[in-house]
Parts: structure tokens; sequence; C-alpha cells
């Protein structure tokens, strides 16, 4: 890889997503949703204030339920930044149709920028702004809390090594993401099918996930398919760090582990289809 | 001189079957402009894909600035400059950024690139437009910015894919006029494809002429005008005209003369000695003329000389329906952000 190419490129990408503030808006308008209506008319946790419970058996419900947060709500926001790297990276597959469509994946097809450069570059750009839209999302949700809405109550002491966690978490879920979603734009010609397939990945992947759902009140069959989804192992790490371990199987790096490696699995994938696609045409 | 592109045997075969370039051998010299000549889908644009690494040769080789198109496509892609016909420049960044990235993509040292893109911005009159979103620019703009971006490293040869497409005249000549400045400062290697046959007369040094996959005809334009054997007088009788074939025939210093859509061509030195001898004889045979038309020998003439039809009786969409339909692609495009 060419260090010069690749920034180059890179800049190209983050000048793009910098001049494109209405794509960053959009990608900020779901999760903000979520957070006030989906957020706020789920947060069962009221439920439990029942007066047949004592207070032991409240607690004991809640952790078995939300594995240690103190309500939905704040489960529930630690799992939105699930959402946001899913929701956030689908545009670096859909601007390299765009980018084939309008002809400027074709002029830098054209010089001697390598597949490696090329793909390298997008995934760098575009899993900088997941990031920094998750912690937008994780900022928001806590100042809910302080707007008389339910909002983000971090039980736990953050230490910096545990931010440092989280940050490689999120970061780690928007490059695998990134890196699924460059695969099929550069495989993919039409965005109409990137589009359909990308739907067709969406919805099934964040819903075999624990973003959403009450760890404790999901299936057996389906705790076990949401314990290898890569969006569980990013949220957990984040609910262990804001909420604590007590209630988790392993440690946060045991999840990290987890995320690299499925990282490194689509980036082989991802790498090896954007090679083929840029190659000379047979 | 040495040879700058050599092609042997090219071919391109699509989906196994379909042969858009057949076996077409070639050879380009150092500084020369080489056109390509030929309507829509007659090979030009996949031999110049074949030529710059961009797409595989189903057969054959061909070298480029001494390298070997095909084994050495990253080492190739750092030598040449490729003008493509539709606009590639990004269009979410300003004409400069765009030039700015084409150099850290093709390698221009870091020191020297601010100056070079000065430059060119400044021979390519786009200094007051350097600062805007290309998707400001207009059709004249985008094609100086897109020929700046495959100058900008300076490259040994550069191919130019029917680059004033969708120009006015204004606006192609001002293209050409840079081309020809440029070439005679560094002597670069100029390989484009065309459908201007006025283009290809007037820049080319040398043309080949190409339709359906093959090289039906090259040499310089006078070669190939003086192969057409002078005029051409078209000769389009009311009715039948029997015998009036052999009458044209039988007159003074007509060299041939053949049968195309109703119309005799008869070719002869000058064309304005023969018109009134061949009135004279239609007359005398007593057949009507609808008309009678005097061509001068013209690319055009010899296009049909070697193919046998007109160069513009081509089925499909023209180079200007594309040009239209890119443009209102890329304004409905802009204005659905």
């Amino acid at each position: 890889m060419n260090v010069r190419r690749w920034s180059a490129l890179t800049k190209r990408e983050l000048l793009k997503i910098a001049r494109n503030p209405a794509a960053i808006v959009t990608s900020l308008m779901l999760p903000i949703l979520y957070l006030i209506l989906f957020g706020q008319g789920f947060n069962f946790t009221s439920f439990l204030n029942s007066p047949y419970l004592s207070p032991a058996q409240r607690l004991q419900l809640l952790n078995q339920y939300l594995l240690g947060a103190p309500d939905y709500f704040s489960y529930f926001a630690a799992g939105m930044v699930g959402f946001v790297c899913v929701t956030a990276t689908l545009f670096v597959g859909a601007n390299v149709i765009f980018d084939k469509l309008f002809g400027s994946l074709k002029r830098t097809a054209a010089s001697p920028a390598t597949a490696t450069d090329i793909f390298g570059a997008r995934l760098v750009a575009g899993s900088i702004q997941p990031v920094g839209l998750a912690f937008l999302v994780l900022g928001l949700a806590i100042l809910l809390g302080d707007v008389g809405l339910s909002g983000l109550h971090i039980s736990a002491t953050v230490t910096v090594a545990g931010a440092a966690e989280v940050v490689v978490a999120i970061l780690l879920l928007s490059l695998m993401f990134a890196a699924l979603f460059l695969a099929l734009g550069f495989t993919i010609d039409q965005p109409q099918t990137y589009f359909a397939l990308v739907n067709a990945i969406n919805l099934p992947v964040l819903l075999t996930s624990a973003a959403l759902y009450p760890w404790g009140a999901m299936p057996a069959w389906l705790q076990g398919i949401a314990s290898y989804n890569p969006i569980t192992l990013a949220v957990e790490v984040l609910r262990i760090n804001f909420f604590g371990d007590a209630f988790y199987p392993y440690a946060a790096w045991v999840y990290l582990l987890g995320l690299i490696g499925w990282f490194a699995a689509m980036f082989a994938v991802a790498t090896l289809l954007t090679r083929r696609a840029l190659a000379p045409k047979v | 001189m040495a040879d700058a592109i050599v092609a042997e045997g090219l071919t391109k075969v699509y989906n196994g079957s379909v042969k858009a370039v057949d076996g077409i051998s070639f050879s380009v010299q150092e500084g020369e402009i080489y056109g390509f000549l030929g309507p829509n889908g007659a090979g030009k644009t996949t031999t110049l894909s074949m030529l710059t690494a961009v797409l595989a040769p189903t057969s054959g080789r061909a070298t480029v600035d001494g390298l070997d198109a095909f084994k050495a496509p990253h080492e190739l892609k750092q030598r040449i400059g490729l003008v493509f016909q539709e606009s590639t420049a990004d269009q979410d960044l300003t004409g400069r950024e765009n030039l700015v990235l084409a150099a850290a993509l093709f390698g221009v040292p870091l020191r020297e690139t601010p100056k070079r893109v000065e430059d060119l911005m400044n021979r390519l009159a786009l200094s007051d437009s350097a600062d805007r979103l290309v998707k400001t620019f207009s059709g004249g703009m985008r094609r100086r910015l897109e020929l700046a971006v495959g100058i900008i490293h300076s490259p040994h040869v550069l191919f130019l894919d029917e680059p004033t497409l969708g120009l006015d005249p204004q606006g192609r000549a001002g293209f050409w006029k840079i081309i020809t400045e440029l070439r005679k400062e560094s002597g670069m290697t100029v390989f484009l494809t065309t459908h201007y046959l006025d283009e290809a007369d007037g820049m080319c040094d040398r043309i080949a002429i190409i339709d359906h996959g093959k090289i039906v005809a090259a040499g310089t334009p006078s070669e190939l005008k003086d192969r057409v054997g002078g005029d051409v007088v078209t000769v389009r009788p009311l009715g039948a005209g029997t015998g009036l074939e052999a009458a044209l025939r039988a007159l003074p210093t007509v060299t041939s003369v053949t049968m195309q859509d109703g119309s005799f061509r008869v070719k002869c030195p000058s064309g304005e000695t023969l018109i009134p001898k061949v009135v004279g004889a239609a007359t005398g045979l007593g057949i009507a003329l609808a008309g009678v038309s005097l061509r001068r020998p013209s690319l055009d003439e010899v296009f049909l000389e070697f193919t046998g039809r007109e160069f513009r009786e081509d089925e499909g969409p023209t180079a200007t329906d594309r040009a239209v339909f890119i443009s209102r692609f890329q304004d409905a495009r802009r204005g659905h952000r």
C-alpha cells in the first residue's frame, strides 16, 4: 500500500462526507427516533415496581433480564450503538456504486492506485463517521435523562482502559460492517440490488443480536445465535463497561477478540472481492 | 523513431461470441498523434481500454512505452495519461482538489504538486473556477479538467477516448489547440479515438479506420484520401437509369462507377469538368436526373470506400445521443441531491 495514495483517497472520502451533511443527519435521525420513541415506550422496568415484589426480587429480575443494567433504556441505549454502526456504514458501499455510475471510480481504477489503496481509504474513512455518530447517540441518550425522560444511566465506573475498550469495540464493529458493505458495493453495479441486499442483511443481523432484546427474555436458541453475532459482541463490551461485568460469562477483551475475528474474516473476503472488481475486466 | 505503442493480433471477444476487436495489429511512433476512427461500436474504446490495462484481451499482445500492457499494468498506468469520453472528475470536490488528488495518485512529487496544479489551471483557463465544486462546472470546463487530470503527471503517452464529445465547435478547437501545444512542447505520443472525421483529418498524423473490430485502412489522412482516387460525382437518376452506368463508364477521365442506394458514384480526377459531361450523357439517353453532387476526397469518402457504407449510417445511439443522456443523467442526479 502506498501511504500517499491511501491518505489522498482517504481525504477525498472524508471531504465527501463533510460536504454531505444531509447524509450525517439522516444517519442520526433513525437512532434519535429510536431513543425518543422506541426506547421510552419500551422502558418496561416500571413494571417491576410492583408492590408484590421485594427489592431483592426486583433486582434479581432486573439482572436476569438486563444483565446488570439499571433499566431497559440504559440497556437499549448501549445496543443502539450497534444499530448506528450498521446504518451509518451502509453508505460506504452505496458510495462505491454511485462512484461507479458517475465515473470517478473509473478514474481511480485507471490510476496506479492499487485495490488495497482504494479499499483501505474507503474502509478507514467509512468507519470514522459511525464512531463519531455512536458517541453522539450515547451522549444524547445520557442527556435525555436530564430532560425528564428515561436516559442512559452509567452505573459502573468507566476506567480509561474501559473507555478504550468501548472505542475499540465501536471501531471494530464499524470496520467490520464497512468491509462487508464495501465488498457488496464493489461487487454489485445497481443501487437497487445493493439496497435490497443490504435490507436483507441488516434486519436479520440486528434482530439476531442482543442490541434491542433484553437478554433474559430471549429464547435459548436465539441467545445461542446472538452470542456469536458481532453486534452482540460489541454492545456487550459497552454494557460490561457501563454496568459492570458481574452477569457476563467473559471479560470484555474476550468479546473484543471475537470482534477482531469477525473483522479479519470480513476484511479478507472484502479485499479479495475488491481486487477482483478492480482488476482489468476479462 | 521508436514505437510508443505496438499492438499485435489484439482480440477481444465478449460472452464467448461477440468479437468487439478482431485481431488488429498496428504501431504508433513516439511523438505521433494516431487516430482510431470509426462509428459507434466499431471497437475503438475496447482497443483503447486494452492498451491502457483497463480491459484484458482475449488474445494478442500490446506494448505501450516499452511495457507489456497486460503484464505490468501498474507501471503502465504510471506512464500513461487517460482522458475518458465521459467526465470522471469527482463532482463533490473542487477542480483544484481533483487535480491534487490525481497528482497524489500518479506520484507527482509532493513539492512539485502545487506549482503543477497552478500551471495546469492557468493553461486550461480553469484558474477562476479552481475552488468551485466540479458539479457547478460547464461541459467545456469539465472536459478541460479531465484533460488536466490526464496530463498532471506529464505522461509519455496520452490516450484520449472521444475527448471532445459533446463540446461545441469552439470548445473542440480550444481543446485541440492545447493538445497541439503540449505535444509540441513535450513530444508526447497521443492515441485518440474519435468519430469526428474533421477532427481525425485535422489533428492526426496517421489514422486507422476501424469497423466491426477490424482495421480496414490505415495511413496519413492524405494517403487515405489519395486511395479514394480523386473526386466523387454522385449521380441520382429519377427512374431506373437504364444504360446510364455504361454511359458514365465511357466518359473520359472516369476511373470507376459503383452503384449505391440508387445512385452512381463516379470517380474521376476533376469532378467539376466531369459534371457537364454526366448531364450531357444522361440527356442523350433521355434519363432525367434527380440530382448530381460533387464530393472532394474526404475521410467520409475514405470510410465509404473501405467499408461500403456511409460513415453515419450505423445503427444505435450516436455519440451525441450518449452525451445528451449522460448530461441529463447528471442533471437528474444533481436535482435529486
